[in-house]
């Protein structure tokens, strides 16, 4: 595929996968994922500056990877399916009635890895709406895309969160 | 202690707040701004509260920025190994002289006019000092505002605004007794991960009574987490669980292995059953130093949840502790911690990190469901119909009692007896009415 075929063919991948998780289908959006895949939100934090700014120290990443961090999720393909599960009871509360939600995924960049897999960086751009929760959430997701035969499966995801506070009472949307 | 003054329309109504048994309260605790503004200077202004933990603090000049009810504070390490702590606001304009979170600083500059002080809270420098204050500043007069107290507790921080407050171990009391269980089963005590950081449009008590002693939700409201046949799951012998009141305004609830468990048959009852291997190995190889450290009594102690009047909550059963920091009257800041112990392997520390987030912080499969019920009762209390009645906590009340293995009052779980424990020491310290 060309440079430009390949742009398009994620981009139509990725607003795919915003619609299914918008639309609830939680288990078509699983078949989305790679056996292997690794999916995470870290928690983020301010970050000390030295003097001259050290730039090593002032970058996105030195926020995420703190020492001491604790990530908001952290799950291989079991874990995804467990949080898929209990959204999927009678009884997760916190989507009971559901969250109306729109994804938005724009910024889209593809880096070739190694011909199997595409590197693949984005802008998202969440709004939930429920009961007197307005929420808006953006974050930058990197993803690895794996190459299969019908498509791609999410390999691996980090979502980098635009917020230190998050300003929501839970994280229960799948990001 | 600043003078406090209190409205004679609320010193008329306190009586109608909390009944004198704790029985019920009323729903305006949750919302009133005029109650909020006394809270801050009667809970808030006098209580000691949890800053975070020294391994934050690892060397002279470690610094950490936190909360003490809404107010921005530091925590400092000086060049003697001494932690203090001071409002974070510079003495020219107020503003907050740190900006992040934590790390190793020797000074505080603020960004306004650059003012500069030590980690000790000195002011040592002040731009323009000989030719704009003509050498004339008192430099000693115009340090950061020390927090009154700091005291420590096995490794955790506290501070109070009030410096004649009693000592943090005699307001803990029997409540540390307790707090060894998860603070010092192992030589090396406990570290810190996180803090995740998020914000709910909930009063601060209705999270810190949840934590406290509401094990009445947990088969309700986090039913999504549990299998439908998990009671026939768990292989005997079972442990049996109890909600104790140690002191004023602190409680905890405990599941109590029998003497005839084995530590096996702990684990393979508690929240580690599905552990990987190399967790499990490492809880078993341990149990010995702990039984030597607790003894037998408390080894068989597994708490599951807690408050440290009035804002530690803690989920021990799931790794957790966090400071509940009120913003405003209808909104909390948690900042929620993964606590593991110093010495365990690292892949068990990151194995317990990742399964603490799983069930507690705003992506865990537990707390997820909290919410929306800590907004929906601070809400409701905002109903000018729904206030004006009360609500019922009355579930065990007269039926707590004493034992000479557990100190302290002890509930059936379920009870609401750590509730009722809460709102008494909350209007004791408020209104000054025997609890």
């Amino acid at each position: 595929m060309s440079e430009l075929e390949t742009w398009f063919a994620v981009q139509q991948w990725l607003a795919r996968e915003a619609r299914l998780l918008d639309g609830r289908q939680f288990d078509q959006w699983l078949e989305l994922l790679h056996r292997d895949v690794r999916y995470r939100i870290p928690d983020r934090s301010y970050r000390t500056q030295t003097e001259p700014r050290d730039f090593a120290t002032w970058s996105v990443d030195a926020e995420i990877a703190p020492e001491h961090g604790l990530a908001f999720v952290d799950d291989d393909l079991g874990g995804l399916q467990r949080r898929v599960a209990r959204l999927q009871s009678a009884m997760a509360w916190a989507e009971t009635p559901a969250s109306m939600t729109r994804r938005l995924v724009g910024d889209v960049i593809v880096d070739s890895d190694d011909g199997a897999t595409l590197s693949v960086v984005s802008a998202l751009f969440v709004v939930k709406a429920r009961r007197d929760e307005r929420v808006l959430l953006t974050a930058e997701r990197r993803d690895r895309l794996a190459i299969a035969t019908n498509g791609y499966q999410l390999r691996e995801r980090l979502v980098v969160l635009d917020a230190v506070e998050l300003p929501t009472e839970n994280l229960s949307l799948i990001l | 202690m600043a003078s406090i003054t209190i409205s004679m329309e609320l010193a008329m109504t306190y009586r109608n707040l909390v009944a004198p048994d704790g029985g019920w309260v009323a729903p305006e605790i949750f919302s009133d701004q005029a109650l909020y503004d006394l809270e801050r200077q009667r809970i808030f202004g006098r209580s000691w509260l949890w800053l975070g933990h020294e391994c934050q603090l690892p060397q002279p000049g470690s610094f950490l920025r936190t909360l003490m009810g809404d107010e921005s504070v530091i925590v400092t390490r000086n060049r003697d190994g001494a932690v203090s702590a001071f409002l974070n606001a510079c003495r020219h304009r107020g503003f907050e002289v740190c900006q992040e979170d934590r790390g190793v600083a020797h000074r505080f500059q603020c960004r306004y006019h650059g003012w500069t002080y030590g980690a000790d809270g000195a002011l040592i420098g002040v731009p323009g000092e000989e030719t704009l204050y003509f050498r004339e500043l008192d430099k000693r007069a115009w340090g950061l505002i020390p927090v009154a107290r700091v005291e420590t507790y096995k490794g955790l921080i506290f501070g109070n605004f009030d410096l004649d407050a009693p000592s943090l171990i005699d307001d803990l009391g029997d409540m540390a007794w307790y707090l060894d269980i998860l603070l010092d089963r192992r030589a090396g005590g406990v570290v810190v991960l996180g803090p995740q950081r998020w914000r709910i449009a909930a009063n601060w008590k209705v999270v810190a009574e949840n934590h406290i002693g509401d094990e009445y939700h947990i088969g309700y409201a986090h039913g999504s987490m549990f299998p439908p046949d998990l009671g026939a799951a768990r292989p005997a012998p079972l442990p049996f669980a109890r909600e104790i009141r140690p002191a004023p305004g602190h409680g905890f609830g405990v599941d109590i292995y029998p003497d005839q468990a084995t530590p096996r048959d702990w684990l393979s009852n508690g929240p580690l059953a599905m552990a990987p291997a190399h967790v499990t190995d490492y809880l078993l190889e341990i149990h010995e130093e702990t039984a030597q450290r607790l003894g037998d009594q408390r080894a068989r102690m597994a708490p599951i949840h807690g408050t440290v009047f009035p804002t530690l909550g803690m989920v021990p059963f799931f790794n957790t502790f966090r400071a509940i920091h009120p913003r405003g009257p209808r909104e909390v800041e948690i900042w929620s911690y993964c606590v593991v112990d110093r010495d365990a392997p690292e892949p068990v520390k990151r194995w317990l990190a990742d399964y603490s987030a799983r069930a507690f912080g705003p992506a865990g499969g537990f707390e997820q469901d909290d919410a929306g019920n800590w907004t929906a009762v601070t809400r409701s209390s905002l109903g000018e119909q729904a206030r004006r009645h009360r609500l019922n906590f009355q579930m065990g009340l007269g039926h707590e009692t004493r034992s000479d293995r557990y100190p302290g009052e002890v509930g059936l779980t379920a009870s609401e007896i750590n509730q009722r424990g809460f709102y008494l020491r909350w209007a004791r310290e408020m209104f000054g009415v025997a609890a």
